[in-house]
C-alpha cells in the first residue's frame, strides 16, 4: 500500500474498517458467535484473492472464494439452522422472490430508463438488491435471517439468469459469481438487507409499543422481557417468578 | 397467522400497484435504455437520438449528453464554470450556475498535510487499470454500428490509451472483460473485474465508455493539429469516494488543460456509483460518441494519457508521490459522520430511547471488549492477572431478589 497518499489510505481504510465492522455485528447475529464472525469476515476477505474458474470459452464462469463459496456456504447454513421446516421454506421462498423481483425491476419496470433511475433517482443498483432482498425476507417472514437469506441466494441466482441468458444469446460473456469478493454485490446485500429487516422490524415495534403478542406461542413470549408480552401472559405482577 | 396472511397480501398488492403507477408514469418520459437486448438497434444507452440537453436559464445550451440527467446533478463546463441542475423539463435540463471552479493540478490539494509530508521516493505503485463496463460500445463510422455486444470497439480505444502509458513507462492492466447483456446490471457484472484489477493496487482505475450524443460535431475538435474526440470524465455522487474522485478528476482536467486546451469536454457529476465507491482514485471516460470515428477516438484516448502520469505522480523517475487531496479528507470525514448518525440514529430507536442507546454504548465498551482482553489476562505466565488468580474463589449464593437490578445486563442479554 506504500506510495498511496495518506487521504487514500485513511478513507479506504475508515470505510473497510466500518463495512467489516457491520459485517461482524450483522454474522453475530446469525447463529455465529463473535469469533466465528471474525474469523468469517477474515476468510472471506483473504478468499476476495482466490478465483475458480468453471468454465472458459466465450462464458467464462468462475466461482470468488470470499464473495462467492462463504456467502453461499453461510446462507445454507443459517437455513439449516433454521427452527422450523415452515422457516426455512419461508426463507427459500424469499430468495426466490428477491431473485424474480430484482430480474422484474431490471428487465420490466426499468426498461428503457438508466440503471440509477430508480425509486426516484435515489439509489445506485448497488443498494437496490438488498432493499428489495430486506423488503420481501419482511414481507415473506420479517426475520433476520430470510432476509440474510433471501439477499445472498437471489443475488446469486442473478448471475445464473445471466449464464442463461449468454448461453441463448450466443454472446461472449463472464460469470464471474461473487467475483467481487468481500465487496462483492451478494456479501453486501446479505448484510444490508439484516440491517434493513432489523430497522424496519425494530422501528415498527417502537411504533406500536411493542412486538405484536397476540396469537403469538407461549415459549416465544417467554423469551420477551417488554410489558405487552408480560400482560399477555398475565406476568405483570409477579415479576419473573414462575420462570425460576 | 390467519390474521396476519391477509395482512402481507394487501402489502403485497400495494407495492405491486405501486410498481405499476411507476411503470405507467416512467413511461411518459422519454426511454434511453431498453434494459435486456442484444439487438443492436435497441441498445440506446449511449446511441440512439435520445439525450439530454443542459441548457441555462436563457436556454443557451451548456452540454448535451446521452445519459440521463437529475435535478441536482452538476457539471463543471470546459470553461471550469461550475453549474446545478435545478429543473428538468422533458429532455432538456434547466442549470443554475454555480460560480467558477478552482481546477488546478494544486488547488485541489490539501493544504495543511501537504507542506509536512516528506516526499516519498518512486512515488505511486507504478500501474494503472483500464476496464470497460459497456464492453459492445462502439463508433459507427469505423465499426459499422454502435453495438458490437462483446467485442466493442471501446476495447481498441483503451488499447490506445493503455499503449500510450506504456509507452511513458507506467504499467498497464488493461482487462477485456465482457460484461453482456448491456443491462441494468452491467455495474454489478463489471464491479467483479474492478475489483479484481483493484486488488493488484493500481494507483487509479479507469472504466472507459463512448457517449452517444447524435452530433459528431459536438465532440470534435481539432488538438494538436489532429482532429480527435473531446472526453468527458464522469464522477458517481452517490458513494462516499465522491469528493476524492472529483479532485481527481479536477486534477485530470487541469493537466489537460494546460497540454491540449479544448481536450476535455468537462467534468459531470451524476447519479449512481459507477463503482467508484471502490476506489477513491476511480473515473469513468466518455471518449466520444457513437457517430465519430474510432480513430478520433483513439487519438483522443492517446492525448489524455499522456497527462494521467504526472497527475498520479507515477513518472519513472523517482519523484514525490502525488499528495492527498482535499476531496480525500472530506470523504474521510463523511463516512465517519455517516456512521455516526446513522449507527446513532439505529441505535436509539433499536433500544428505544437517549439514557438506554448511551447503555448499551457502555456495556459494549466494558462487557465486550473486557471478554476479548480478558482472554489473553488469564493465560498461563502472564502476571498482570488481578490477585485472587489460581485461588479457588469461595462460592457465594446469593438470592435473585437480592441482587442489584441489572438493566444494562438485561439489555444486552436481548441481543
Amino acid at each position: 500500500m506504500a506510495g498511496y497518499p495518506l487521504g487514500v489510505l485513511a478513507l479506504v481504510a475508515v470505510f473497510l474498517l466500518i463495512y467489516f465492522g457491520l459485517a461482524q455485528r450483522v454474522l453475530d447475529r446469525l447463529y455465529l458467535n463473535d469469533k466465528t464472525a471474525l474469523a468469517l469476515i477474515a476468510a472471506s476477505l483473504l478468499g476476495s484473492f482466490i478465483n475458480i474458474p468453471l468454465s472458459r470459452g466465450p462464458i467464462m464462469v468462475s466461482v470468488n472464494v470470499g464473495g462467492g463459496l462463504i456467502p453461499l456456504g453461510l446462507a445454507l447454513y443459517v437455513l439449516y439452522r433454521a427452527g422450523t421446516r415452515k422457516e426455512a421454506l419461508r426463507a427459500l421462498a424469499a430468495a426466490v422472490v428477491t431473485a424474480g423481483v430484482i430480474f422484474g425491476i431490471n428487465s420490466w419496470l426499468m426498461r428503457g430508463r438508466e440503471p440509477w433511475d430508480f425509486a426516484w433517482n435515489v439509489l445506485d443498483p448497488l443498494y437496490y438488491y438488498p432493499l428489495v432482498a430486506g423488503v420481501v425476507a419482511y414481507l415473506v417472514g420479517r426475520s433476520r435471517r430470510a432476509a440474510f437469506i433471501a439477499a445472498i441466494l437471489g443475488v446469486l441466482a442473478l448471475d445464473i439468469i445471466d449464464y442463461l441468458v449468454l448461453a441463448f444469446s450466443g454472446v461472449r460473456g463472464t460469470v464471474a459469481i461473487g467475483g467481487a469478493g468481500a465487496m462483492d454485490v451478494s456479501l453486501l446485500a446479505g448484510i444490508v438487507a439484516v440491517l434493513l429487516a432489523e430497522l424496519i422490524g425494530e422501528g415498527r415495534e417502537r411504533l406500536q409499543g411493542g412486538p405484536e403478542v397476540e396469537g403469538r406461542p407461549r415459549t416465544l413470549l417467554e423469551k420477551l422481557r417488554l410489558s405487552p408480552a408480560k400482560k399477555a401472559l398475565g406476568l405483570n405482577k409477579k415479576d419473573g417468578e414462575d420462570r425460576a | 397467522m390467519v390474521k396476519t396472511v391477509p395482512k402481507k397480501l394487501f402489502l403485497f398488492a400495494v407495492l405491486l400497484s405501486l410498481a405499476l403507477t411507476y411503470k405507467l408514469w416512467v413511461h411518459q418520459r422519454p426511454a434511453l435504455v431498453p434494459a435486456f437486448s442484444f439487438k443492436p438497434g435497441e441498445l440506446k444507452e449511449h446511441t440512439i437520438g435520445d439525450y439530454s440537453i443542459l441548457v441555462d436559464e436563457k436556454d443557451r445550451v451548456l452540454d448535451k449528453m446521452a445519459r440521463a440527467v437529475y435535478k441536482d446533478d452538476e457539471f463543471i463546463a470546459e470553461d471550469n464554470q461550475r453549474y446545478r441542475v435545478t429543473r428538468i423539463e422533458g429532455n432538456k435540463a434547466i442549470c443554475t450556475p454555480l460560480g467558477k471552479e478552482n481546477v488546478s493540478l494544486e488547488g485541489a490539494l490539501a493544504p495543511d498535510l501537504n507542506s509536512s509530508m516528506p516526499a516519498q521516493a518512486g512515488g505511486a505503485k507504478n500501474l494503472v487499470a483500464v476496464y470497460h463496463t459497456h464492453s459492445d460500445e462502439s463508433y459507427v463510422p469505423t465499426d459499422g454500428t454502435e453495438s458490437i455486444p462483446g467485442h466493442g470497439g471501446i476495447f481498441k480505444v483503451g488499447e490506445v490509451f493503455a499503449a500510450k502509458l506504456r509507452s511513458m513507462g507506467v504499467n498497464v492492466d488493461h482487462d477485456l472483460s465482457s460484461h453482456e447483456p448491456h443491462d441494468n446490471n452491467s455495474y454489478k457484472r463489471s464491479r467483479r473485474t474492478a475489483v479484481q484489477l483493484l486488488s493488484k493496487g493500481p494507483a487509479a482505475i479507469f472504466d472507459i465508455h463512448r457517449d452517444g450524443v447524435p452530433d459528431p460535431d459536438f465532440y470534435r475538435q481539432v488538438v494538436a493539429d489532429t482532429r480527435v474526440t473531446k472526453i468527458r470524465l464522469v464522477v458517481g455522487r452517490e458513494n462516499q469516494n465522491m469528493n476524492a474522485n472529483l479532485d481527481f478528476a479536477k486534477r485530470i482536467k487541469a493537466a489537460a488543460d494546460a497540454k491540449y486546451p479544448g481536450l476535455i469536454r468537462g467534468i459531470f457529476i451524476g447519479a449512481g456509483s459507477y463503482n467508484q465507491d471502490l476506489s477513491p482514485r476511480a473515473i469513468l471516460l466518455e471518449i466520444g460518441t457513437h457517430t465519430n470515428t474510432r480513430e478520433e477516438a483513439q487519438r483522443g484516448a492517446g492525448l489524455i494519457a499522456e497527462v494521467i502520469p504526472t497527475v498520479l505522480g507515477i513518472t519513472p523517475q523517482p519523484g514525490p508521490a502525488a499528495p492527498s487531496t482535499s476531496g480525500d479528507w472530506k470523504g474521510v470525514l463523511f463516512v465517519v459522520l455517516a456512521f455516526v448518525l446513522g449507527g446513532g440514529a439505529f441505535l436509539i430507536i433499536s433500544s428505544g430511547g437517549w439514557d438506554k442507546a448511551l447503555a448499551r454504548i457502555k456495556q459494549y465498551t466494558s462487557i465486550e471488549w473486557a471478554n476479548l482482553l480478558g482472554q489473553r489476562l488469564r493465560r498461563p505466565g502472564n502476571k498482570r492477572g488481578d490477585e485472587n488468580e489460581g485461588k479457588v474463589l469461595q462460592y457465594k449464593r446469593v438470592p435473585a431478589e437480592k441482587l442489584p437490578n441489572n438493566e444494562e445486563r438485561k439489555d444486552w442479554e436481548k441481543d
